[in-house]
């Protein structure tokens, strides 16, 4: 008999594991724990069947994610976002120590540096999963479409429209450079 | 003339040898105990079962169920044997690590 703390985890477990496998899956963790509490101790079975359910959770997550195409593609463009924010930060931060940034908060010096850092990582979002590039040109656009509209500042029209174009597009180039053989499909 | 499958992954073939090497009494857990005991690596049922489903898509395993027992908790073994496609993408996969490491110093097997 299991304690009622594995049961709450198993219990908890069962939510992640597709349910046409769910009754082979908890009946093998149940039968090879009621083997190990004889041949070993309750405890070690026990700290087995955690380790075991912890791993295992892990490695159901991943198989879903991988499985499902779209939640995958945007979780790589997701990533590839983050990216994009983190090197815009850092490219911006370095600019802002210089004397090389703009007027009124705009810096084309810092949208010229970040071009290529978000082509780079276009090309890698696409490596890892097939039109990740393309999902993450969208989340750019629409985050920059969103930002436009509400932005009060009073920014030159070439920039606005730089502003609007550089990322999209250098995520789109970064997507469409040769990448040989694809990690994933 | 059948079509010449793709290699198979590291994980997929070592999971579909455990299955040939137990033969009627392959199941997630022995299979997962089976790995364990050839490679002295802990794995995890998480990992087998979904190898075990994309076998069986690519149709190199087949399942059935099994009677449900008492240390199961009442619930139902599922069984896995393999395929005639199981035995020739085993063999393919074979063939082509042989060719890619005849002749390497260090690799030959006793």
């Amino acid at each position: 008999m299991r304690s009622r703390k594995l049961q709450v985890v198993t219990w908890a477990f069962s939510w992640l594991v597709p349910r046409s496998e769910r009754e082979a899956i908890l009946g093998d963790l149940a039968e090879e724990y009621s083997l190990r509490v004889k041949a070993v101790s309750s405890g070690a079975a026990s700290e087995w069947y955690l380790r075991q359910i912890f791993t295992s959770a892990a490695s159901l997550l991943w198989a879903r994610v991988c499985q499902a195409v779209w939640p995958a593609t945007l979780g790589v463009a997701l990533l590839g976002y983050i990216a994009v924010g983190v090197a815009e930060f850092v490219v911006n931060l370095a600019i802002s120590h210089s004397s090389v940034s703009g007027s009124n908060g705009y810096s084309p010096a810092g949208m010229v540096v970040t071009f290529p850092i978000v082509v780079l990582i276009g090309y890698w979002a696409e490596r890892f999963r097939r039109k990740a590039a393309i999902a993450l040109g969208a989340m750019l656009l629409l985050v920059v479409t969103v930002m436009t509209a509400s932005s009060s500042e009073s920014l030159p029209l070439w920039y606005r429209i730089a502003y609007f174009v550089a990322g999209p597009a250098a995520a789109l180039i970064g997507g469409n450079l040769p990448t040989g053989r694809r990690l994933s499909d | 003339m059948r079509k010449r499958p793709d290699p198979l992954g590291s994980l997929e073939h070592i999971v579909l040898l455990a299955v040939m090497r137990l033969a009627s009494n392959a199941y997630g857990m022995t299979v997962r105990r089976e790995i364990e005991s050839a490679t002295g690596r802990e794995i995890s049922i998480g990992a087998v079962y979904p190898t075990l489903g994309r076998l069986e898509a690519k149709g190199l395993v087949k399942s059935y169920t099994g009677e449900p027992t008492a240390e199961r908790g009442g619930r139902a073994k599922r069984y896995f044997r393999m395929t005639a496609d199981g035995e020739y993408a085993l063999r393919n996969t074979h063939e082509i690590i042989g060719k890619m490491s005849a002749g390497l110093k260090g690799l030959q097997t006793t």
